[in-house]
């Protein structure tokens, strides 16, 4: 298997955009062209797109063959399109990263695209709930806010867990999210806040959820052995780990513990030969508060059901023990579901080069996590990402 | 009786439920007359959820319908206060549960009828209705028990 790199990457703006979703997959393209100074168009062979429901939200199907002709490639390799709800963007990044390993690409794109701002919420709400198993659970009303809020009810019970220590998540991931010009969110909201703001679905309120936003961002792949070609500071691909387990969610184990997190994760770590000690830093899917929590846990963080001590302890912020998400995370950049993974994967390659603003940067990391779950949490996917060369 | 708002088919959550659009009809048939049922397989006795067509664990289609307990508990609950999908929005607020069938593992999403989710507590007992939809389609729910 050949060793892979990432070799540059840009943003379209997160939020509320006065763009269509064609327009989010140009701006993406150009901004990771323009970062890669000796990239040229024509050298890009495969083309990966990350878009979880173009149909639903832009009526729009067949994108990779529309994105490759938005962003102005030519792919003569591989061209595809990967869904996989929230995790779309990384198995974009997956796949890119299994066909140059394998020898069946040599330079691929990956475009991550959502639009998710369309002029009727409650028929966006109905996209969003078709996730889960809309046959069984989503006419029972199940979509994301109900499994999370359930997912925290059954954590406060087992674990002691509290409404203020997923609070001081969201506070973090916003306090982050200001040094970012790209987030969604670009205020701070205290802990008072979150806990005063409109109630979703109990115990999540408001600020306990990730936006709807529009977004996209894209990234180059290419071989660990080429890679200084198109940069002085690629960011290669360490190990990875990804596990899937259930659908209907009679069928779960635990609703407070993620057992296809802590699979996908031992794999992972097995694979990039470290253990959780190792990471510098990490982007994990903070879809919701309680679910950055639960991460800490079953990624290894921390004890199982010591999660909401380990935000209160200060130990997921800058200078603790492993910082989370300083980009600002889902909640404070917002969650195009398309383009979060390959979001966070810009977030650790600018982290290593240090070059993201100083109020934000974790010094001199070398190894660094990017986590998406999918769905109800029923899949997790995980990339560890290194400075140095495996 | 629920009202229905008539919404094209790949927008409507409830399933189509005739023989006609599935090979699981006999559960919405079952629920008509107030049957709460699954499908089994006679091959390897695995107890399925939801019911299906072909057993997952041995591929076999020698399935027999059988009868699920008509009461469990509250594993955990919340509710959809903001946020609704099409056609829920008149529901709106609604408490949800996963509700733990007695003597069973299973722990099937449920709406939850006749409460508030500010009285709702974990292992509080519930017990098992059906829904009719004035367009004739039914689904089942739960309500406490007394
Ligand atoms: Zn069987």
């Amino acid at each position: 298997m050949r060793k892979v790199a990432i070799v540059g990457g840009g943003l379209a703006p997160f939020g509320v955009r006065q763009a269509t979703w064609k327009e989010l997959a140009q701006e993406a393209g150009g901004a990771t062209f323009r970062d890669i100074k000796n990239l040229e168009r024509k050298d890009v062979d495969s083309l990966f797109v990350g878009a979880a429901m173009p149909e639903r939200f832009a009526f729009q199907s067949h994108v990779a063959p529309m994105v490759a002709e938005q962003v102005g490639v030519t792919p003569t390799k591989v061209i595809t399109r990967t869904e996989l709800a929230c995790a779309s963007g990384q198995s974009a990044i997956r796949m890119a990263y299994a066909c140059i390993a394998a020898g069946l690409s040599d330079i691929a794109l990956c475009i991550g695209v959502e639009k998710m701002n369309i002029p009727d919420p409650p028929e966006m709400q109905t996209s969003m709930a078709c996730v889960l198993d809309r046959e069984f659970d989503g006419v029972q009303g199940a979509s994301a806010p109900p499994f999370f809020a359930l997912c925290a009810n059954r954590h406060m019970h087992d674990y002691g867990t509290t409404r203020e220590q997923m609070a001081m998540v969201s506070a973090k991931n916003h306090h982050f999210s200001t040094t970012n010009p790209f987030a969604q969110f670009q205020k701070d909201i205290p802990v008072e806040k979150v806990l005063t703001s409109p109630m979703v679905a109990p115990p999540l309120r408001l600020f306990d959820c990730s936006g709807i936003t529009d977004g996209a961002a894209g990234v180059v792949l290419t071989t660990a052995e080429r890679a200084k070609e198109f940069t002085d500071t690629p960011m290669y691909i360490l190990g990875s780990g990804q596990c899937s387990m259930g659908s209907n969610l009679a069928n779960y184990k635990s609703f407070s513990t993620w057992f296809p997190l802590k699979e996908a994760a031992k794999e992972a770590y097995r694979s990039a030969k470290i253990g959780p000690g190792d990471l510098d830093l990490a982007e994990v899917h903070d879809c919701f508060t309680i679910s950055e929590i639960m991460e800490y846990e079953d990624l290894g963080f921390c004890e199982k059901g010591k999660g909401g001590k380990f935000i209160e302890d200060g130990k997921s912020d800058l200078g603790g023990k492993i910082p989370i998400n300083t980009r600002g995370g889902l909640l404070g950049t917002g969650h195009p579901l398309g383009a979060t993974g390959i979001a966070q994967a810009i977030e650790l390659m600018q982290q290593f080069r240090s070059s993201v603003p100083r109020q934000r940067l974790v010094d001199n990391a070398e190894i660094g996590m990017a986590h998406n779950l999918s769905g109800a949490a029923n899949v997790h996917s995980i990339l560890i990402y290194g400075r140095n060369p495996p | 009786m629920t009202a229905t708002i008539r919404l094209p088919y790949l927008l409507d959550f409830y399933p189509l439920q005739d023989e006609k659009y599935t090979r699981i009809h006999q559960f919405f048939t079952n629920l008509k007359v107030g049957r709460f049922t699954t499908t089994k397989c006679r091959d390897c006795e695995k107890l399925h959820w939801q019911p299906r067509a072909v057993c997952p664990d041995c591929g076999s289609e020698n399935l027999e319908w059988v009868d699920l307990p008509k009461t469990g508990e509250v594993h955990a609950f919340t509710a959809m206060l903001l946020g609704a999908p099409m056609g829920f929005e008149k529901d709106l607020p609604f408490v949800m549960a996963l509700v733990k069938l007695d003597g069973l593992d299973f722990k099937i999403l449920s709406r939850v009828d006749g409460i508030k989710h500010e009285d709702c507590k974990i292992g509080m007992r519930l017990k098992f209705k059906t829904v009719t939809r004035d367009d004739g389609r039914v689904f089942f729910r739960f309500e406490p028990i007394g």
